[in-house]
C-alpha cells in the first residue's frame, strides 16, 4: 500500500515537473517521458514526439474513405519515422466523426485536447469541415484536407484551412462541360442535399445551363432506401445523362433502381461515389457508370508506384480513392514540422506558419496553397467508369469527348 | 397515363410495406392504448433475422434451382416473421409488463418504448454494422418485368410486395374476426377488466398481440429488404409513416391500417411526382413534407381517422 502510494506521488510529482518545463502535459500524451513535445533542451536525444491527427469517418456509412485516408496517413507516418532522419518521432492520433457534421465537434475536440497535435489531416468531409473550420482556426492547429471538396469551404475565413485537391466547382464544371459536349439536350441533376452533394450538383447544374442544356434538378434525403420514384422521373424526363451528388452507398441503391426501370442514358456521380462501397452495393447495376474526381488513380500512375506497393504490402488492400492525397497531405505536414524544427521551434503557430509556405512535391500533385488555403494550381480532374465491377480510370476529363 | 401508373405502382408497393408494419402498431394500441414505438425496430430486426438465415442457407444466392427461388423466398419471409415474433414478445416482457404489473401511466410506457427503439437501433448497429445498404443475396431477378398496365411495368418484386402484403393482411383481419384468439384480442381491447371476468387471460392475451404484430412487422423487414435495403437504421421513417398510417386509418383499426398504408404509400409517390413526366411540380424531396400535410388534413376534417377507432367490436 504505502509503496503504491508512493508511487503515485512520484508519477504525479513527475507530471506535475513536465507539465511546468513544457506546458504541454496532456492526457493522451502517452509518450510519456521520453515524448514530451516541445521541451527544448530537456527532451532526450529521441528529439520529442509530435502528433499528426486525422480527423475523418473510421466507422458508419462513410467509413470506406476515411480508411482510405487513415491507412495512407499511418503509413506516411510510419515511413518518416522509419527513415530516422526527422530528430523527432512521429504520432498518429486517430479521431473518428463518422463523416457526420454533428459529430465532427467531439472529433476536434478529442485533437484539440492533445497539446503534441501538431497538425490535422481532414476532416475527410465539406459537411465536417464546415462544422469544426472555426474551431481549429481558433485554436491555430493546421489542418490539410485531401478530399473535403466543397467549393465554399475557402471562403469561410477558416484561419488554418488548407486543401490538396480542386474543390467541386472546378470538378462539378468540367463534369458539366464534359457532358455538355456529348450533345445532351437534357440532363437530370440529383443530390442528397449534403454540403458535399448539393455543392457539386450545384456546380455541374450551373454550367450545363450556361452551356445551353436544359437540367432537370431534384433533392432526394439522403437517408432513403427507396429509390424507385426518383429512378421513375429520370427515366420519363427523357434526360439524355443523369449526374448525382451524393456519397457511394447510396448512389449504390439509386443505381440499382436506375437499373430496374431501364434508364439507358448516361449515369455518373461525383467523387463521393466513387469507391468499392459502390461497386459492392450496385453490383452489375453499376457498370457504366462514370465518376468524376479531382484524384489520382493510385494504381497507375508512375509516380505513385512505390506508395501503391507500399500501401498494398502494409494493407493488403490496393489504395482508393484520395489515400495518394491524404499519403500527400500527411507527408505535407511533416515536411512543415521539419521546415518548423529546422527554424527553431515547433509549436502550432510555426507549423501553421511552415505550413502555410510549404512547397512539397508529392505524388499527386505539387502542394502549395493560395492564402485562401486552396490548392495553388491543383485543376486536373480524372473521369473514371466501372467496368466489370470495378473502377478504372478513363483519363483526365478535359480530353474526354 | 403510363408515368401515372408507373407511380401509382410505386406508390401500392410501397403502400403495402406501411400497411403491415401499421397492423402491428394498430393491434398494440388496440389492446393496450399503447404506441410501440420500438415496433419500427421489429421491423428492421425482422430483415436482419432473414438475412442471417439466407445466408446460411443460400450463400451468395447465384445458383439456385427453379423451387430455389420460392424456398428462399418462404424461408426469407418466415424467418423474419419469427425474428419479429421474439423481439416483439421480449419487448413486451422486458419494457411493457413490469410497467403494466405497477400500473405506470401510459407516459411511462411510451419512454420505455422509445427506450426500446434506439436501444434496438444501436444494439443491431454494433452487432451488425452501420451501413445503410445491406442487401440480401441476389437470389432472384427480382427486376424482371411480369406484367405490362398501359405501358407501366409490374416487376416481380413489386407484385410479391403486393400480394404478400395483401394475402398477410386478409389472414390477420379472418384471424381477428373469426377465431377465439381474436375473440379473446377483441374482448380485453374492449374492456380488460371484463375480459379477465370471463376467464380470459389478459397477460397471454396481450403476448400474443405481440406476437402477431412482431411476426407481420418482422415479415415486411424481410420484404422491405427485399426490394429496396436494409440497416440498423431502416426502422425509423417507414415506422413514423407506418404510425401515421395507423392514424390516418383510425388507430385500433385493423382495416384502417391497411386503408391508411396503401393511402399513404400512393399519395407520397404520386403528388411529390406529379405531373408525371420528370418535371415535378413539388419534386422528390418533398415526399416526406407531402405524407404529413395529408396527415393532418385528413385529421382536420376526421379526428378519429378514415374509419375510425374499432379494434373492439367485431372488425
Amino acid at each position: 500500500m504505502r509503496t503504491r502510494s508512493l508511487a503515485k506521488i512520484a508519477v504525479v510529482g513527475i507530471a506535475g515537473v513536465l507539465a511546468l518545463s513544457a506546458c504541454s502535459n496532456s492526457k493522451t500524451n502517452n509518450g510519456g517521458l521520453a515524448g514530451n513535445s516541445s521541451g527544448g533542451s530537456s527532451a532526450p536525444a529521441g528529439g520529442g514526439t509530435y502528433t499528426i491527427a486525422f480527423e475523418g469517418p473510421l466507422s458508419g456509412d462513410n467509413q470506406q474513405l476515411g480508411i482510405n485516408e487513415v491507412n495512407a496517413a499511418e503509413l506516411a507516418i510510419k515511413q518518416a519515422n522509419a527513415k530516422g532522419d526527422l530528430g523527432f518521432t512521429l504520432k498518429l492520433l486517430k479521431a473518428d466523426d463518422v463523416g457526420d457534421p454533428s459529430k465532427a465537434p467531439a472529433a476536434a475536440a478529442q485533437v484539440l485536447q492533445d497539446n503534441t497535435v501538431m497538425g490535422v489531416i481532414g476532416p475527410s468531409f465539406s459537411g465536417a469541415t464546415k462544422a469544426v473550420g472555426q474551431t481549429y482556426g481558433d485554436a491555430g492547429l493546421a489542418m490539410i484536407t485531401p478530399s473535403a471538396s466543397n467549393g465554399t469551404l475557402q471562403t469561410l475565413g477558416f484561419k488554418t484551412f488548407h486543401r490538396i485537391i480542386p474543390n467541386d466547382n472546378v470538378e462539378g464544371t468540367q463534369g458539366a462541360d464534359w457532358l455538355a459536349r456529348k450533345g445532351l439536350k437534357k440532363v437530370f441533376v440529383v443530390d442528397d442535399q449534403s454540403d458535399y452533394g448539393k455543392g457539386v450538383a450545384d456546380a455541374v447544374d450551373k454550367e450545363l445551363k450556361a452551356k445551353g442544356v436544359a437540367v432537370t434538378r431534384q433533392g432526394v434525403d439522403a437517408k432513403t432506401t427507396d429509390y424507385g420514384a426518383i429512378a421513375q422521373s429520370v427515366k420519363s424526363s427523357g434526360a439524355g445523362a443523369l449526374f448525382y451528388g451524393g456519397y457511394d452507398a447510396q448512389a449504390a441503391l439509386f443505381a440499382k433502381a436506375l437499373k430496374a426501370v431501364n434508364y439507358t442514358g448516361i449515369t455518373a456521380g461525383g467523387n463521393g461515389v466513387k469507391s468499392s462501397v459502390f461497386t459492392k452495393g450496385a453490383g452489375a447495376a453499376g457498370n457504366g457508370w462514370y465518376f468524376t474526381c479531382g484524384c489520382l488513380d493510385a494504381t497507375i500512375a508512375a509516380n505513385a508506384k512505390q506508395f501503391t506497393t507500399d500501401y498494398t504490402a502494409a494493407y493488403n488492400t490496393p489504395p482508393s480513392t484520395y489515400s495518394p492525397e491524404a499519403f500527400d497531405a500527411t507527408n505535407a505536414l511533416i515536411q512543415a514540422i521539419k521546415d518548423a524544427k529546422s527554424k527553431g521551434s515547433v509549436t502550432k503557430a510555426t507549423v501553421l506558419t511552415a505550413v502555410n509556405a510549404i512547397d512539397y512535391q508529392g505524388i499527386t500533385t505539387e502542394v502549395k496553397f493560395g492564402s485562401d488555403g486552396e490548392p495553388a494550381g491543383a485543376t486536373t480532374v480524372s473521369l473514371y467508369t466501372q467496368k466489370n465491377g470495378q473502377i478504372v480510370s478513363v483519363g483526365l476529363l478535359k480530353d474526354q469527348n | 397515363m403510363t408515368d401515372f401508373l408507373n407511380y401509382l405502382i410505386l406508390g401500392l408497393t410501397r403502400g403495402s410495406m406501411y400497411a403491415l408494419i401499421a397492423l402491428g402498431y394498430t393491434l398494440v394500441y388496440g389492446v393496450l392504448q399503447l404506441i410501440n414505438f420500438a415496433h419500427s425496430e421489429v421491423f428492421m430486426s425482422g430483415a436482419f433475422g432473414s438475412y442471417i438465415v439466407i445466408h446460411a442457407v443460400v450463400g451468395d444466392g447465384k445458383s439456385l434451382p427453379w423451387w430455389g427461388v420460392p424456398f428462399v423466398f418462404i424461408l426469407g419471409l418466415g424467418s423474419g416473421a419469427i425474428t419479429g415474433a421474439v423481439i416483439a414478445w421480449s419487448l413486451e416482457r422486458v419494457a411493457y409488463r413490469p410497467l403494466r404489473r405497477r400500473g405506470a401511466p401510459k407516459l411511462a410506457f411510451l419512454i420505455s418504448a422509445i427506450g426500446m427503439s434506439f436501444f434496438l437501433s444501436q444494439l443491431a448497429g454494433k452487432m451488425f454494422n452501420r451501413f445503410t445498404n445491406n442487401q440480401f443475396p441476389p437470389y432472384f431477378q427480382q427486376n424482371r418485368e411480369i406484367l405490362s398496365i398501359g405501358g407501366a411495368s409490374l416487376t416481380v418484386i413489386q407484385a410479391t410486395l403486393i400480394v404478400t402484403a395483401v394475402v398477410m393482411m386478409i389472414f390477420l383481419d379472418r384471424l381477428v374476426s373469426g377465431t377465439k384468439l381474436g375473440r379473446s384480442i377483441r374482448g380485453v381491447a374492449e374492456d380488460a377488466p371484463t375480459a379477465a371476468l370471463m376467464g380470459i387471460n389478459i397477460d397471454k392475451t396481450i403476448s400474443r398481440t405481440f406476437i402477431i404484430g412482431g411476426a407481420l412487422g418482422g415479415a415486411a423487414g424481410f420484404l422491405f429488404g427485399t426490394a429496396f435495403a436494409f440497416s440498423n437504421i431502416m426502422g425509423f421513417l417507414p415506422g413514423v409513416k407506418a404510425f401515421a398510417a395507423a392514424v390516418l386509418g383510425g388507430i385500433g383499426n385493423i382495416r384502417g391500417a391497411m386503408i391508411g398504408g396503401l393511402l399513404l404509400g400512393v399519395v407520397e409517390n404520386l403528388v411529390p411526382t406529379a405531373p408525371w413526366n420528370g418535371h415535378a411540380w413539388i419534386g422528390i424531396g418533398w415526399t416526406d413534407v407531402v405524407a404529413f400535410v395529408v396527415l393532418v388534413l385528413v385529421l382536420v376534417v376526421r379526428p378519429s381517422g378514415i374509419l375510425g377507432e374499432r379494434l373492439g367490436r367485431a372488425a
